[in-house]
This record gives structure tokens, C-alpha cells and sequence, in this order.
């Protein structure tokens, strides 16, 4: 049976969800209470039924549980064609996955397999008055949002930049669970993984305090880390310092990294393009660094501090041990 | 070794490109054109892979004319051959019909080991077009790929997933995207750039070449459409200079800090 819906495509971490995948289910529920569309999470691989339950809790009305072992860890032959398979069944209106690197590895063979438009990194979502998707992403500079909408195909599929949205919770929340055996007897799993290695690395989107390095601090993250840990924040970096391999892109701010909330974010020696500054957008207190008192970051800072990075960190780094 | 295909798109470098707030239009007039880093990482690693183990280079791009330019850099860096997928009809394209094109095209020139691309456009930023020819073309696919190496008919790649990386096998032919900065992409020889512009012939293909039909490019092919162009609000931040000497500001600085830890 079909009914139109927003799917929300549950990726899976461990025996657990994705944060970007809840905070993707967060929206969905925003964007449902607006439309009525209901909304629908899809989970691959298997899980106990309290951890099941507990994903509606996050927003979901509808939980469809692809009950099948050989989906714990993400595949993309297999996992395309489980979604191609129930997608063309339920034929769901609106089909949403967070923009991690398996989120954007699957949406877009899928997207492709389902002959439908699919828009990439979203950081704003919307349905307008007609029930189509409205998703908004950076372009050019991350000067302008283009809105993209897909009118022509089914479903609309878009991919969203982890740390844009809030989760939603409510433990009274009441949902269906629908366990589907998705049938995969006939497909290979073409890429074999020989080794999986996860740092146990802070998610960048939850820190509640972030010191972000760019191209002024000349790459000593030494210098900066050492900072970071004397007011208890943990670093991120811009794109250019990832881009140099300096450290992994699990620390990138930014339009094609993570989107922060910090309480306070400190900014050292950072320009201020905008495909840096609509990562820091919904931080509380900003203060930046920089030489250039004419640096484009000020536009984007509460308090503007212009001078020279290796003369003032240090000189804070000894303030707060004197402090403690 | 057979055909290494490398796709590559040419991009405006975003500095140069002005939103007219009155117009709601881009002004890309004044932008300077650049092949997309991240698709020389990925020529780099093609070049790499035909010294170790042979092969032919070919570049892929879709554009208009003026791009042969680009595509004749990429000759001069090392590329055995270029074609430009240049067409009216491919005008307004979104990545279905990009990467319906690119594949069509891919298929033509045939006997292929390896396709390669960017991890993402730095215009666009969209990195959805590698699955979407792998799937055009019925192959694997490995995105964000961060080193490789090949063994036998095998391609062993590193490729980055949320907070770490994936070490995995797959069989050739596969489409791979090649991450941004992983290798220092060679310059252009000056020697093969002068061959490039005087001598070198480079392959044009129309939609005619390509045998697809009207309806499945441009804007008629497309899924997607822009509805409007938004202009990012200001910020309202409060944008307070903090002055006096660096102990003077240091010691503001951490006030701030402490308030709002104590909070």
C-alpha cells in the first residue's frame, strides 16, 4: 500500500543511528507538521526492539525496519538496491539522507537508479504550499542559497549537511514499526571492505566549545591545540588546512564539512569566506584573530580582535595557567 | 593497463563570481576559468597509474568550445588524449543528464580500466556525479578515495567514511573519485603545452556523436530546477573591536571566554 510520505533513510552507526541521521528526522518532523505528509525512517540491518522504539522517539510516525543482517555495515550495491526495492513499492513523495560520505555514496546511485532529481548538501529544507520540497545549498562561493526543487519525479531526494539541523525528542512519541525482509539473494556486493578504522573522534557538530584554525596560524595546530585545551574546546580547521592533510576532514567547518553550535567559538586567523562562515552561523559568541583588520571573518564576529596570533595565544595560553 | 578516463569539469574561481542583488542573477563574467582541483588530483592519479602500469590517459569534459583550452593544460600535464563534450543541447544540464552524457561518452570511447574523478566541484560542491555514472554504467563505484594502489585486475583504495577510513577491494573496471589535496598534481610541460596548442587535435563530440536523444539532456533531461537565487543575509553579530595593548586583549578575551563558561 502506498501513502505519500517523507522518508527519512536511517544511517546506521554500530548497532545505533547516525546523529545527522536524527537531526535529518528532526526536520522531517518540522517539515510533516507543516505539509501532513506523516513521516516515515527507514533502518537498515538488524536491531532490538527498544532501539527501534526509541528512534520514534526522534520524530518519526512510521518506522520501516529492513530486517536483514548482510545491511549492518553499509554497502552500496546492497543498500541501493534495498531502497530501490521499497521506494518503487511505497513510492514515498520526499526521500531525505544526511550528507555523510555512505550518505552521499548511496543517494546518488540511487537518485540515479530511480530516474528522480536529487538536490546535494542542503542546509535549508522546506515544502511549499503544492507539497513540493524546497532545498536550499550554497553555491558560488557560498555567496547565494539556490533553491532547487524537483517537480518531475518521485521521489524528491535530498542529501543534508551534517550538523544543520536540531534533533527532536519526545519519549511519548508512538509510532508503527514495519519489518520488510528486503530480498537481496540476487545481488553482489561488488566492494569489499578488508579493513574499517574509526577514530574515536569527537563529533565536531556537538562541541560546545571550538577553537577554528585557518591559514593564519600558518598550520601549527601544536600551537592552537594547546590553547584549545587550556579553556577546555576542542579544534576545528578551515578547508584549506584540511585540504593540506594537517588533519583529518572530520575537523572541517564549513559548506563542505560540519556545521557548528557552539557556545563559543574562537577564530584564529581565519578570511571569512562565506563557505567558512555559514558553518559558524548558529555558534552563540564569536571572537576572532586575525592581522587584517579589514578581514571579512569581523562581519561574522561578536568581538574582533586584530593582531597577531603568535603573540596573543601564547600569551592567553599562560593567563589561563596562571588561572588554574 | 587499459583506458584511464579521467572527468573533469571547469569551473569559475569563486572569487570572481558577483551575486547582482537587483537582477537575483550571478555575474560570472568577470570569473577566470580553472580546471576544478580536485579533478587534478585526479589526473595526477591517473599519470601516476600509467608510469607504474601503462595505459592511455583520456581527459572528459563537457563545456562550451572556449574550454579546449582547459583540456589542453591537462595534455600538457601528461594526458595521452582530451575530449570535449560540447553541445547547445547540453545547456542546463543537472547531474542526471551531466552523468548520463559523461557515460554515454565513456562508452563510446570504450576499453576502460579505470574512470576517474574529483571527490566534488568546487562550484557546486554537488559530488553525486561518480555514482551516478557508476550506475550509468553498470559498474562499481569507490568515492572519496584517499590513496590506491592496484594489484592484478584489482583496485585496493582507501577511502574516507564518517571519522575514519575504509581500506576496500573492488575489480576493474570502477569508477573512483579521487579525494581534493591527496597529491600534488605536476605542472603543465612547457614543451608539450606548445605541442598541445599548435599540433594536438582535440576531439569534439556533439550530442549527434553521443546518439542521445533531445529529450534526454539539458534542461528537458533534467530532474531538477532552480527556483530562485537567495541572497545570504547579513550577519547580525555584534562586531565589537576589542582594543589596547595584546595583554589588554588577551585579558578581555578571557573574560569573555569564563562568562560565558560560567553561564
Amino acid at each position: 500500500m502506498t501513502e505519500k510520505s517523507i522518508w527519512v533513510f536511517l544511517e546506521r552507526k554500530g548497532d545505533g543511528v547516525e546523529d545527522t541521521s536524527l537531526e535529518v528526522l528532526g526536520k522531517a518532523r518540522e517539515l510533516s507538521d507543516k505539509s501532513g505528509l506523516p513521516v516515515t525512517g527507514v533502518i537498515p540491518g538488524t536491531m532490538d526492539g527498544g532501539k527501534l522504539k526509541k528512534i520514534i522517539n526522534y520524530g518519526a510516525d512510521k518506522l520501516l525496519y529492513l530486517d536483514e543482517a548482510n545491511l549492518n555495515n553499509y554497502s552500496t550495491d546492497l543498500y541501493v538496491h534495498s531502497l530501490e526495492s521499497i521506494v518503487r513499492e511505497k513510492l514515498p513523495e520526499i526521500l531525505l539522507i544526511g550528507a555523510t560520505p555512505y550518505g552521499r555514496d548511496l543517494a546518488g546511485r540511487l537518485a540515479a537508479r530511480l530516474r528522480t532529481g536529487l538536490t546535494a548538501n542542503a542546509v535549508t529544507l522546506d515544502v511549499d504550499d503544492n507539497g513540493l520540497l524546497v532545498s536550499g545549498v550554497p553555491a558560488y562561493g557560498g555567496k547565494i542559497i539556490a533553491e532547487i526543487v524537483c517537480e518531475k519525479s518521485r521521489p524528491q531526494m535530498a542529501t543534508v549537511r551534517p550538523g544543520t539541523f536540531k534533533p527532536y525528542f519526545n519519549e511519548k512519541r508512538n509510532g508503527e514499526i514495519e519489518t520488510i525482509r528486503p530480498d537481496i539473494s540476487g545481488v553482489r556486493d561488488r566492494v569489499r571492505v578488508r579493513e574499517r578504522k574509526i577514530s574515536d573522534f569527537l563529533d565536531l557538530t556537538k562541541s560546545k566549545r571550538t577553537v577554528i584554525a585557518g591559514n593564519g596560524t600558518r598550520g601549527d595546530l601544536g600551537l592552537v591545540k594547546e590553547f584549545a585545551d587550556s579553556i577546555g574546546a576542542d579544534i576545528g580547521v578551515t578547508r584549506p588546512l584540511a585540504d593540506r592533510g594537517l588533519i583529518s576532514r572530520d575537523f572541517q567547518v564549513g559548506s563542505t564539512g560540519y556545521s557548528l553550535r557552539s557556545e563559543i567559538a574562537v577564530i584564529l586567523g581565519v578570511s571569512g569566506s562565506e563557505h567558512f562562515t555559514s558553518g559558524i552561523k548558529d555558534c552563540g559568541t564569536v571572537i576572532s584573530i586575525d592581522l587584517n583588520p579589514k578581514s571579512e571573518i569581523f562581519q561574522h564576529s561578536d568581538y574582533c580582535i586584530v593582531g597577531d596570533i603568535f603573540d596573543l595565544i601564547p600569551k592567553a595560553i599562560e593567563k589561563m595557567k596562571v588561572k588554574m | 593497463m587499459r583506458n584511464i578516463i579521467v572527468c573533469t569539469k571547469v569551473v569559475p574561481k569563486s572569487d570572481a563570481v558577483f551575486f547582482d542583488p537587483v537582477t537575483k542573477r550571478l555575474d560570472r563574467t568577470k570569473a577566470e576559468n580553472q580546471i576544478n582541483d580536485a579533478d587534478k588530483n585526479a589526473l595526477e592519479t591517473a599519470l601516476k597509474i600509467k608510469e607504474k602500469y601503462g595505459g592511455k590517459v583520456i581527459v572528459l569534459s563537457m563545456g562550451p568550445q572556449f574550454f579546449d583550452q582547459f583540456l589542453k593544460v591537462a595534455i600538457a600535464m601528461g594526458a595521452d588524449d582530451a575530449i570535449l563534450l560540447s553541445d547547445r543541447l547540453f545547456g542546463g544540464s543537472d547531474t542526471f543528464p551531466t552523468a548520463l552524457i559523461l557515460s554515454t561518452a565513456i562508452k563510446k570511447i570504450g576499453d576502460y580500466d579505470l574512470v576517474l574523478t574529483g571527490e566534488e566541484s568546487s562550484d557546486a560542491g554537488l559530488g553525486q556525479l561518480p555514482a551516478q555514472i557508476a550506475e550509468f554504467l553498470e559498474l562499481p563505484q569507490v568515492l572519496f578515495v584517499s590513496s590506491l594502489d592496484l594489484s592484478e585486475n584489482k583496485i585496493i583504495a582507501r577511502r574516507t567514511i564518517k571519522g575514519g577510513y575504509e581500506i576496500v577491494e573492488t575489480d576493474m573496471p570502477a569508477v573512483l573519485s579521487i579525494e581534493l589535496g591527496i597529491n600534488q598534481p605536476r605542472f603543465p610541460d612547457f614543451r608539450r603545452k606548445r605541442w598541445a596548442d599548435k599540433e594536438f587535435q582535440l576531439k569534439v563530440w556533439s550530442n549527434g556523436d553521443l546518439g542521445l536523444s533531445e529529450d534526454e539532456v539539458g534542461l528537458k533531461g533534467s530532474y531538477t530546477s532552480v527556483r530562485r537565487l537567495v541572497e545570504i543575509q547579513p550577519s547580525t553579530r555584534k562586531k565589537i573591536f576589542i582594543e589596547g595593548t595584546s595583554e589588554e586583549k588577551v585579558e578581555k578575551m578571557i573574560e569573555i571566554i569564563n562568562e560565558r563558561m560560567n553561564k
